[in-house]
């Protein structure tokens, strides 16, 4: 079977860990732990004919400021970045972490969830935001880990994506807010 | 003849383990393990001038540790946690060629290696006991290639690393409390008032949904393994200060015995690996 490295990147309390788990598990936690170092889970997907064994690297949080270790990035097949919708500094740290990622990773196919739809309300983030992003080459969906919206999408673009390069994004990558 | 003596670049670990069974107990059901794998060449001295010929030999060292806290009453968590690291013991001992002929291409199937040395136990156990609610165990593993530990995790037994001075809990309890509180079943009140947090949601030899991570080390930093009769009576700060503090073998002294002198309650085991 194919087995592909993804690796969950972002700020601290973006909602890495909660993606997982609802991708993996089905379920959604509101209580908030801290991950440390990497939690590894795995999760087979269908991909046309073929039977994708993604082993999600769900890499601690840090702040804006600190780096990602490269030695948890190192033989990434694909990223996944995250960002908070409602906390601007999760989402402004997304192009120099891109740089981070690809000096350790290489240019491998990468997608953004915008995460904490389910607060669009609250959200700091504009469509004009999300346009910026994706002029800067990112494809990005909007995702929810408490109602599971774009969850399933995100990780099965990202599967797709490491199996076809260039990749097409199977969703069309979309900004939506609650203002 | 002129030789050369060829200088180790092998980052020495101390590490100690000890066992308890506290203060009010008659039976320990608690069982732990310390391994170092090795299988290299060790090439004392040498006039070659071509000295990449050491890396090719260099095998890693790999360091492993488990601490397992047997539940089921009797005798039969202490058989449970025994079979658990036994199991551990037996496969990494037949698969220590996989354990070290690693590299960072072939890391996925070396974590699985791992995962099924656990595996093993929990087969053991369920053909031994077949009876749904047989005695069961936690596991806490860590397998240390230098810098980075490997995870492998099941019950609520604890990982903790210390760097610069912080204490952090590398793994996450698997108790029926925290996987209802988790998914907002009930308070974390609740969980405690029904004892919740005392029931396992994931043992090897039960419910078995094992948890697996990475966390990459530094030079000073320090790993401690531990079954809950530690830190049902130690606090994380005083922890911290112990490991900061002292060697591996005067911490697992000083760790045991600040468990007991806070009540002893329950089997308690450590196990502490600093990075020389």
């Amino acid at each position: 079977m194919i087995q592909k490295k993804v690796c969950m990147v972002g700020v601290f309390a973006t909602g890495k860990t909660s993606l997982v788990h609802r991708f993996v598990h089905s379920l959604f936690s509101a209580k908030y732990h801290s991950t440390v170092g990497v939690k590894i889970d795995r999760k087979q997907v269908q991909v046309g004919t073929e039977q994708v064994n993604l082993l999600l690297w769900d890499i601690e949080g840090r702040t804006p400021e600190q780096e990602i270790p490269e030695s948890y990035l190192k033989g990434a097949h694909a990223v996944l970045y995250v960002a908070d919708g409602t906390r601007r500094e999760t989402f402004e740290q997304l192009f120099s972490l891109r740089d981070h990622v690809r000096s350790a990773a290489g240019d491998v196919p990468s997608i953004v969830a915008l995460n904490k739809y389910d607060l669009k309300g609250q959200w700091v983030v504009s469509a004009d935001d999300g346009r910026k992003l994706i002029g800067g080459g990112f494809h990005m969906l909007t995702t929810s880990a408490k109602t599971g919206e774009g969850v399933e999408d995100a990780f099965r673009w990202l599967a797709t994506a490491t199996l076809t390069a260039p990749p097409t994004p199977t969703v069309q990558p979309q900004v939506r807010h609650g203002n | 003849m002129e030789t050369e003596t060829i200088p180790s670049r092998t980052t020495r670990v101390d590490a100690y383990g000890l066992s308890h069974a506290g203060k009010v107990r008659s039976v320990n059901e608690d069982h732990f393990a310390i391994m170092t794998l090795q299988k290299a060449v060790q090439l004392r001295a040498t006039n070659l001038q071509d000295t990449t010929l050491l890396d090719r030999l260099r095998k890693p060292q790999v360091d492993i540790f488990v601490v397992a806290d047997g539940v089921g009453g009797g005798v039969g968590g202490k058989i449970a946690s025994g079979i658990a690291v036994k199991a551990v013991v037996e496969y990494l001992a037949e698969a220590v060629g996989c354990v070290q002929d690693f590299n960072v291409d072939r890391e996925n199937a070396f974590l699985e290696n791992l995962s099924q040395a656990v595996e093993r136990g929990h087969h053991r156990l369920k053909e031994m006991f077949q009876t749904q609610g047989g005695p069961a165990t936690t596991v806490t593993m860590v397998t240390l290639v230098w810098p980075r530990a490997y995870v492998i995790h099941v019950g609520d037994s604890r990982g903790y690393s210390l760097r610069r001075g912080a204490l952090k809990q590398f793994t996450r309890d698997q108790t029926m409390g925290d996987y209802l509180v988790d998914i907002g079943a009930v308070t974390e009140q609740h969980a405690e008032k029904a004892g919740l947090y005392n029931v396992l949601a994931s043992a090897v030899g039960g419910d078995f949904v094992p948890s697996v991570g990475v966390v990459d080390l530094s030079d000073g930093d320090a790993l401690m393994l531990c079954t809950d009769g530690l830190t049902k009576h130690v606090s994380d700060e005083r922890i911290a200060e112990i490991l900061r503090s002292q060697t591996a073998e005067a911490a697992v002294h000083s760790l045991i015995d600040a468990a007991l002198d806070g009540g002893g309650t329950d089997n308690v085991t450590v196990v502490v690996a600093k990075a020389e």
